[in-house]
């Protein structure tokens, strides 16, 4: 024990692990500046911050169990994970709960859980596993088709929930993991161009407000009121931060309600609104230490299996902050994803820790004990 | 012990790749953020405060009227606006549909107003205006399922006897684009609801009141969440005006079904107690802003419900227009209380031959009794010695051809024929014929029915004659008199006693043996004078002046009947009604 603590406190990355825990504390700041008006807790300012505290302790303590594991093992599981979240997947459509008319939820306790956060982490495992394996059939273009099967039943899965934005993470983790793999670019520029054909097809499944998402994110002001209203108020409250900002809790776009979600999607908005730019630079900042130290530990990664679940883990969290942030810009559409370690959400803040364990235990298992 | 890894080298140079892809994605998001804030900073800060601080108008409640003896004419109520405020609504089809079956108001449309505003999310688009009792009732009860529609309470004028009075009171509505810019004053916003005709309009100044308003702060809902700044509105004031609402009622009753106007007022004051106008309109269906069904009912009907009749109808004053012949022959020399005229029936000028309504004659004539019996022939010999110049030069002394200042807008100052006007506007010169109908007041002449009252004022006060109007005295909204309108002499004309002597007993004789014997009261000295005009529209119009008591005047009165008939068949037995009902209230 006293030797595997020794490696541990060796081989951790204090860094990452520093960043994410200052990370979690800013989120919780933003948070509660943004949610302490909010009706929904009732008289109690601090609802939101002791629900999202409560979960990222939660976070990490599963960060800490995974760590343990050495991912070899979790690998080994990596087939059982996917299917599990498959079936979870199947449960929430027949049985979540429904807001806004999509099902998203399952109900574990007083608790409502997201299994497609959970199939995200599944995701990554499955790939590490199976692009390690059969690396060099790859080559093979009908073998590198088979990810995209899998990959596919999952997007299908929440694209039936409806959930455009969660389907899209799927896509980017397994390009980016495919691309990290080795296959051919060729292979990557073909599958571009025949997904690009295929879009007036891919168009006819869109739900209208997705439909209405897309077309609003071209002009915005097409619809001030409703789907494009969203935007440019973040616009504003971003923009009329300057440089440092109005100061915590003085925003007056977040502390008079005019971002809506503002503590989940849009929370960036309120990071630039009282923050300013500095605010917004030191959280790209931490970002981009998080990411960094992620691409390090998949380059000195023990072997190919560990790189590629780095990053996978990478790749996740990057897709996750680049559209949030260019959102709530105004410069990608409103997709709905929520910003990593920052948006309101219980078992989004969980995965994104589980990842993080990911990381560090790729990095501490990067030598043999 | 640290082995090396086993992690290819292709892998490693995607990696590599992958960060390289990383950073510049970082690097768009770093220079937009910089863009957003650090360049477009200041001008984003104005939107947000824009965007929360609403200056909110409060209007001030316009001010009431009353009538001489302060009873309530016009005032204010309290309608409900039903207003959908876009920002709050999930479902607009929904919500229209269930609105729909409240207000009846079809779903398509209120979802068509609302999609049509596209201004400020959180402001109410109005729906419906001055909603039913029992619809507001069921809206309150069904609140929870009609989220986002709103009740707004706004002030609405509103006029207690409909159509009384309309023409002077005249009626209100939201400031158009083109008075906004008219007016060119900051006061003045879109929405205003200021007077828009009648006493309305010439006194908005006094009974707009001035707005007051809030700056607040509000939240994304449009909840007032502080107040910055207040302003209280300041009322308008009221008008206490010269009618009497019971005088007018009555008149407005006689006339029921008639085209025309009365017109009754103490000359000693110029204080006008009835202004009636047939037909008439409703005020109130302009307080709640015209449907353009009423308007185009109201607009295009051919008895011109919207015409003030006695302040801006043109017409031919007949046999009323002798007395002014009368006055300019005496003035002038050519005839005197002495001198008869013989009227055989005809008359003879230049060919032409003039006839007197009385076919086989009159005989040999006074001017007492020229005026009593009404003789063409009497007044063509007088006109015909006067001439053209001459009647120019006394209708103007009567103030013909110019307003006579009364407190209404629009007011119209005649057509007033001269060898000049006929060859601007006819062009033709002018024939002695023209005199000779002039002289009787048929032909070109057309007078406001205002513009004879003065005449018949002129001749009560033996030419002390007193600026005709509507408004006795202005009150604040706590009762305090701002202002109290004193007679004013608005012109004296001096005229020898003589003449108005001789002129007052050609009236009272009209009354007692004369064309006016139909409003001869017995216990009230009447005098007065008929006229029944022809016109090209066709039936005659039917005319009556007079004043009343004969030896010291209280009131004059006009009568008008547009197509009415003949003056003292007609209009004679009317102005008898009004004065007994003015000597029965007074006493």
């Amino acid at each position: 024990m006293k030797e595997k603590l020794d490696r541990l406190t060796e081989n951790l990355d204090f860094t990452l692990l520093f960043a994410v825990v200052f990370l979690c504390f800013y989120g919780l700041l933003v948070l509660y500046s943004s949610t302490r008006l909010a009706a929904t807790g009732g008289s109690d300012p601090y609802f939101f911050v002791k629900r999202q505290s409560l979960w990222a302790l939660l976070g990490f303590i599963f960060l800490i169990i995974i760590i343990f594991i050495d991912y070899h093992n979790l690998e080994r599981y990596s087939k059982v994970v996917y299917f599990g979240a498959i079936i979870l997947l199947i449960i929430v459509i027949f049985a979540g709960r429904s807001t806004y008319g999509a099902r998203r939820w399952l109900a574990i306790g007083p608790f409502d859980f997201q299994p497609s956060e959970f199939a995200k982490i599944a995701l990554i495992v499955f790939l590490a596993d199976f692009l390690s394996k059969n690396k060099p059939k790859l080559d093979n273009f009908f073998y590198y088709l088979i990810p995209f099967a899998y990959t596919g039943l999952l997007i299908l899965l929440v694209f039936m929930q409806p959930d455009l934005g969660t389907s899209l993470v799927y896509l980017a983790i397994l390009i980016i993991m495919l691309f990290v793999a080795g296959v051919k670019i060729k292979y990557l520029i073909f599958t571009f161009l025949a997904a690009l054909s295929s879009v007036p097809v891919l168009w006819t499944f869109l739900k209208d407000y997705q439909k209405n998402r897309l077309i609003l994110f071209l002009n915005p002001n097409l619809d001030p009121l409703g789907g494009g209203y969203n935007v440019i108020q973040s616009r504003i409250a971003i923009g009329s931060g300057g440089f440092l900002g109005n100061g915590i809790f003085s925003g007056l776009q977040s502390q008079l309600n005019f971002l809506p979600a503002q503590h989940t999607d849009f929370i960036f908005s309120v990071v630039g609104e009282e923050l300013g730019f500095a605010g917004t630079i030191l959280l790209l900042g931490l970002y981009t230490i998080i990411l960094w130290r992620g691409i390090k530990i998949a380059l000195e990664a023990r072997d190919l299996s560990g790189s590629l679940l780095a990053a996978g883990a990478v790749s996740f969290l990057f897709f996750h902050i680049t559209v949030n942030i260019g959102m709530a810009m105004g410069m990608l559409p409103a997709t709905g994803l929520p910003l990593p370690f920052l948006s309101y959400g219980g078992s989004f803040m969980i995965s994104n820790l589980i990842v993080i364990g990911i990381l560090l235990n790729v990095e501490l298992h990067k030598v043999k004990w | 012990m640290r082995e090396s890894s086993t992690v290819p080298e292709d892998v490693k140079q995607r990696l590599n790749w992958l960060l390289i892809f990383m950073v510049i994605c970082f690097s768009i998001l770093v220079i937009s953020l910089w863009y957003l804030q650090m360049i477009k900073g200041e001008e984003f800060k104005e939107r947000a405060v824009e965007n929360c601080i609403r200056a909110l108008v409060e209007d001030a409640p316009r001010g009431r009227i009353y009538d001489r003896q302060e009873k309530l004419l016009v005032s204010n109520r309290p309608a409900v606006v039903v207003s959908i405020i876009p920002a709050e609504v999930d479902d607009l089809e929904k919500l229209s549909e269930r609105l729909s079956r409240i207000i009846g108001i079809s779903p398509e449309e209120i979802s068509q107003i609302v999609k049509n505003y596209r201004e400020n999310p959180f402001k109410p688009v109005k729906i419906l205006d001055d909603c039913k009792t029992n619809k507001i009732v069921e809206i309150e009860e069904r609140k929870d399922e009609l989220r986002g529609v709103v009740l707004e309470v706004k002030p609405r004028r509103d006029y207690l006897y409909h159509d009384f009075a309309a023409h002077s009171l005249g009626y209100v509505g939201e400031i158009d684009k083109e008075e906004l810019q008219q007016f060119n004053n900051p006061k003045f916003q879109g929405g205003d609801i200021i007077g828009k005709d009648g006493l309305e309009k010439y006194y908005d100044d006094i009974l707009r009141g001035e707005k007051g308003g809030k700056e607040v702060e509000v939240d994304a809902l449009g909840q007032e969440v502080a107040t910055l700044l207040y302003q209280k509105p300041v009322p308008g004031n009221d008008l206490i005006l010269t009618i009497n609402r019971d005088l007018q009622l009555y008149g407005e009753n006689l006339l029921f079904g008639k085209k025309g106007s009365i017109i009754v007022s103490d000359p000693n004051s110029g204080e006008i107690l009835a202004l009636v106008n047939k037909p008439s309109f409703s005020p109130n269906l302009f307080a709640n802003g015209i449907s353009s069904s009423d308007w185009q009912r109201l607009s295009s009907d051919t008895e011109y419900p919207l015409t003030n009749r006695s302040v801006q109808g043109l017409y031919s004053p007949g046999s009323i227009f002798k007395v002014v012949t009368a006055v300019a022959a005496l003035e002038e020399g050519i005839t005197d209380r002495k001198r008869k005229i013989y009227c055989s029936g005809t008359f003879e000028l230049a060919d032409r031959i003039f006839t007197c309504w009385k076919e086989t004659g009159h005989g040999s004539l006074s001017i007492v009794d020229g005026i009593a019996h009404s003789c063409n022939i009497y007044f063509y010999t007088l006109g015909k010695d006067l001439g053209i110049e001459k009647f120019n030069e006394y209708m103007q002394k009567f103030g013909l051809g110019e307003k006579l200042g009364i407190d209404l807008p629009a007011e119209a100052i005649g057509t007033i024929p001269s060898v000049q006007w006929k060859q601007r506007e006819v062009k033709e010169i002018w024939f002695p014929g023209d005199t000779i109908n002039l002289s009787i007041g048929q032909g070109y002449l057309l007078l406001t029915p205002l513009q004879v009252h003065n005449i018949i004022t002129i001749i009560s006060t033996e030419g002390e004659v007193c600026k005709l109007h509507l408004v006795k005295k202005i009150i604040s909204a706590d009762g305090n008199t701002v202002k109290e309108i004193k007679p004013e002499i608005y012109k004296k004309v001096d005229f020898s006693s003589d003449t108005f002597k001789i002129i007052k007993e050609g009236l009272r004789k009209t009354i007692l043996k004369g064309t006016g014997w139909r409003a001869n009261i017995e216990e009230l000295a009447v005098a007065g004078k008929t006229g029944t005009a022809q016109n090209p529209q066709g039936e005659t119009h039917a005319w009556f002046i007079g004043f009343a008591p004969y030896e010291d005047p209280e009131i004059c009165i006009t009568i008008f009947l547009e197509n009415g008939g003949e003056g003292g068949e007609a209009a004679a037995p009317i102005a008898r009604a009004m004065l007994e009902k003015y000597f029965n209230i007074k006493n």
